[in-house]
């Protein structure tokens, strides 16, 4: 034990302590460790072994070898095809992923909208908008997300007109329809050679990349601004649209149309998605609006009178010197918010929508059993998502900091 | 010619427009024609709002009736409250027996009663009422609520309960009436002031004794009838689930936060393991997992009941949320300060308990707050695994013949329910804020 050194006696004398084997730091540092170490593992290996007996005992069966097993139920809406009895409840693990990811990422746009403008609107001089906003976040906030999925599907979505009394949402041209069985829309069907018009618009979103970045440095080598909203609109328009004429417009559409009792052809989503996303992007985004706001208010009061004095217009500061300077402080907490939507869209078990925990947590651990995978497999889709979120999160972070100095 | 005056020119009247309401309307809603037409579209949606949540839930609403056909009898596009006031009680007590229902009237007085002290400017030591309340009134509660008979355990923790009240109650009028704290009173009543220290706490602690005693002898004789918890529900199990998890939860979030600031490796290895795995994953896969995997956890033999298994997952859940929000308190004390204690020779746990925890919770309060309000909404979740929480009841009543698919207004009613609990909450932390900030130099 180096408790003396005598090496470094010329650099500093240290006064001769006696080492004193209960009172040394490093000792029961080492202790305290291994005791926590040593508790923990008795833990774990406790409880393992507890699982195993149950599981012998009640005759279960381990491993993962289930997900290549058939799965004899049929979910009501899903993006790849599934056939019961045939495929495996591996495929219905990737159906509910995809599902939990399809409602989370709708929500999520809807919401970031829904919340800058809400959280804008708070600041505004109008004293009135600003205090409806502050209502709008206060009520949505603080009501249990759940009370206000139940409510939104079974108060509004599922008592919607039957299928006979179709509400059209597009005023007489029935592409897209809305019922108690959920929204309807025409779905586009393309030709042969639609692949030019995608190309079209590939060239045409580089060229108004290369228009800005030309009029950028023009700003700054001799100080005009150059007008490019025109031009850029104009080619993002005209050339995908020259094409697909050209081309003999390869596009037709799949209009959904009744028969019998139902609806046939396009695309339809269950009321119970629309809840979802409807209270989903609702609720978050009273919390982004409160992520915004604070973001904003953060933001220098000088660099506001500043621009006034320089003679910008107030909606030009707005965009062009006080939101650039909030970013920093809305990002994380707008991210951290999207992670929450994400988790947040499992509360759809509540109403029937067949996303990870419902179709996977619930469902299939009540057909297959085999709690442990597949508690463990759920966990791990969280936790990937959750982690692949806050790693963007950290680059965000340091390359902010980076300008910032 | 120059004027020059002696006195001072008296000040002239502020400007009507700064003034008059006309002036404050034009400067905050009318100063611009887009501003004069945004005022004009929020008051019509306002107008929308209101007129339409007051018809539909007042005007032609429905308060008394027999079942839903009545409701529809008196008025179709009203409310039908009707529903909702028949299962209030339900709403509020779940199934617990109709004729014991004061014993959750009578736990709540008690709670109430037992954290008045708090508030009083005159009463000392509200570290240990605070602390009695968080270590002894769950036991007292607990018997309460489920009653039946008591083992030794329990039998102790409800006499000391029962004496911890006692002293609490006592020590609150001394100190409101006599200006001066229980134990002081006591000793001067006996007459020893002059006694040395060591004899006057012998004096205090033999009296302690001598209530348990007491009060052990007592509470033998109290007996309640047992209620199993399958009966318990309503808005009182979602509170018992949020009061638990509110708890234990801040002790846990401590603990947590101080092992992932730790110097130990492997502790604060764990603790980061395991604050991560949990917030990274909803609520409701917690739940299921505790209902799922903790009977295989457990050895042969030993069953968990349900409300148990709850417990547990939202109390975990919520000591890792609070552990970020304590360990952001924990990174906003200066350096100094931990300096300055090792200064005055303090160790580690001193350190953490008189000098940085005090800080650092009294920063994290409205952060505090807000994870308890987050808590109190998160209960609802428990209806989704079965239990009978204020939701679950809720969406039962459509299932009920008389008010069959009765669905909106119960939703409406627990909406407000929460948005007044939540509310007030927030409001309140926010004043709490303001005056403990009051005293602060920076």
């Amino acid at each position: 034990m180096p408790s003396v050194t005598d090496q470094d006696s010329s650099v500093r004398i240290r006064p001769k302590e006696p080492f004193n084997f209960f009172h040394d730091k490093r000792v029961r540092s080492v202790f305290y460790q291994l005791l926590t170490a040593a508790i923990f593992g008795w833990l774990v290996w406790y409880l393992v072994s507890n699982t195993a007996h149950n599981l012998e005992a009640r005759d279960m069966k381990t491993g993962f070898g289930f997900v290549n097993s058939s799965a004899g139920f049929d979910t009501d809406f899903k993006l790849i095809d599934h056939q019961p009895g045939v495929d495996t409840y591996g495929r219905i693990f990737v159906i509910g992923v995809l599902n939990t990811l399809l409602v989370s990422f709708f929500a999520i746009i809807l919401s970031t909208m829904l919340g800058f403008l809400v959280g804008v609107i708070r600041l505004s001089p109008n004293w009135l908008a600003s205090k409806v906003a502050l209502a709008y976040v206060e009520v949505f906030r603080n009501v249990p997300l759940l009370i206000q999925v139940v409510f939104w599907y079974i108060g509004v979505f599922s008592i919607l007109p039957v299928v006979k009394k179709t509400i059209d949402l597009s005023i007489g041209a029935e592409v897209v329809l809305l019922n108690n069985r959920g929204l309807y829309l025409a779905t586009p069907i393309t030709g042969s050679l639609f692949w030019l018009t995608t190309l079209a618009l590939i060239v045409a979103v580089i060229g108004v990349y290369i228009l800005r970045r030309r009029a950028h440095k023009l700003q700054e080598q001799t100080g005009k601004q150059t007008k490019i909203l025109l031009p850029s609109l104009a080619l993002l328009i005209l050339l995908p649209t020259l094409t697909f004429v050209a081309t003999g417009m390869p596009l037709s559409w799949d209009i959904p149309t009744l028969k019998g009792f139902n609806f046939v052809g396009g695309t339809s989503v269950p009321p119970s998605f629309l809840a979802l996303l409807v209270a989903l992007s609702i609720y978050h985004a009273a919390q982004i609006a409160e992520a915004v706001r604070a973001g904003i208010l953060s933001v220098n009061k000088g660099q506001n009178e500043a621009a006034l004095s320089i003679g910008l217009k107030p909606s030009r500061i707005m965009s062009m010197v006080v939101i650039p300077q909030a970013m920093p402080a809305i990002v994380p907490p707008m991210i951290s918010n999207w992670m929450n939507t994400v988790k947040n869209s499992s509360l759809g078990i509540a109403i029937g929508y067949s996303e990870i925990v419902s179709l996977y947590m619930q469902t299939t651990l009540n057909n297959a059993g085999h709690a442990v995978e597949i508690v463990g497999m759920t966990m791990a889709f969280y936790m990937f998502v959750s982690l692949t979120i806050s790693y963007f999160l950290n680059i965000y972070n340091k390359r902010v900091q980076l300008v910032e100095r | 010619m120059a004027v020059i005056k002696a006195e001072k020119t008296p000040a002239r009247p502020a400007p009507l427009f700064e003034t008059s309401i006309i002036g404050w309307l034009r400067k905050n809603m009318f100063s611009s024609v887009f501003n004069t037409l945004l005022t004009f579209f929020m008051l019509y949606i306002i107008y929308l709002t209101v007129s339409g949540v007051f018809i539909w839930g007042v005007a032609d609403a429905t308060f008394v009736a027999e079942n839903r056909r009545e409701c529809y009898d008196n008025s179709l596009t009203g409310a039908c409250w009707a529903g909702v006031i028949d299962w209030l009680d339900n709403i509020f007590y779940g199934r617990y027996p109709r004729d014991q229902i004061w014993r959750i009237n009578f736990g709540a007085v008690l709670l109430v009663f037992w954290m008045a002290p708090l508030w009083m400017s005159r009463v000392k030591g509200k570290v240990l009422v605070g602390a009695t309340v968080v270590v002894f009134y769950p036991f007292l509660a607990g018997y309460l609520f489920s009653g039946g008979d008591k083992g030794f355990f329990m039998q102790v923790m409800v006499s000391g309960a029962i004496v911890a009240f006692a002293i609490n109650m006592a020590n609150a009028l001394t100190c409101v009436i006599r200006n001066m704290p229980l134990n002081a009173f006591l000793i001067k009543t006996l007459g020893k002031t002059k006694a040395p220290d060591k004899t006057q706490r012998n004096i205090l602690l033999l009296i302690t004794a001598i209530a348990f005693v007491a009060a052990y002898t007592l509470q033998m004789n109290w007996l309640v009838e047992g209620v199993s918890w399958t009966k318990w529900g309503g808005l009182f199990l979602t509170l018992v689930i949020s009061g638990i998890g509110i708890a234990s939860s801040l002790p846990g979030g401590i603990l947590l936060a101080l092992g992932r600031r730790s110097k130990l490796t492997v502790i604060r290895v764990l603790c980061i393991g395991f604050i991560e795995v949990f917030r990274s994953v909803p609520l409701i896969t917690v739940l299921f997992m505790a209902t799922t995997m903790f009977p295989l956890f457990m050895p042969e033999g030993f069953v968990l009941n349900k409300l148990v298994q709850v417990i547990i997952a939202v109390v975990l859940f919520n000591a890792c949320y609070m552990a970020e929000t304590v360990r952001a308190g924990l990174q906003a004390i200066p350096k100094g300060q931990y300096e300055g204690a090792h200064t005055i020779g303090l160790g580690y746990w001193k350190t953490t308990a008189l000098i940085i925890m005090p800080q650092a919770l009294k920063h994290m309060i409205p952060n505090i707050v807000g994870s308890f309000i987050g808590l109190l909404k998160d209960t609802t979740l428990v209806s989704i695994i079965g239990l009978f929480d204020i939701l679950g009841m809720l969406r039962s009543i459509s299932k009920d013949v008389p008010w069959i698919g009765l669905h909106k207004e119960p939703m409406i009613f627990g909406a407000i329910l929460f948005f007044i609990l939540c509310f007030s909450m927030s409001k309140y932390s926010r004043h709490l804020e303001v005056k403990l900030s009051a005293g602060d130099q920076h």
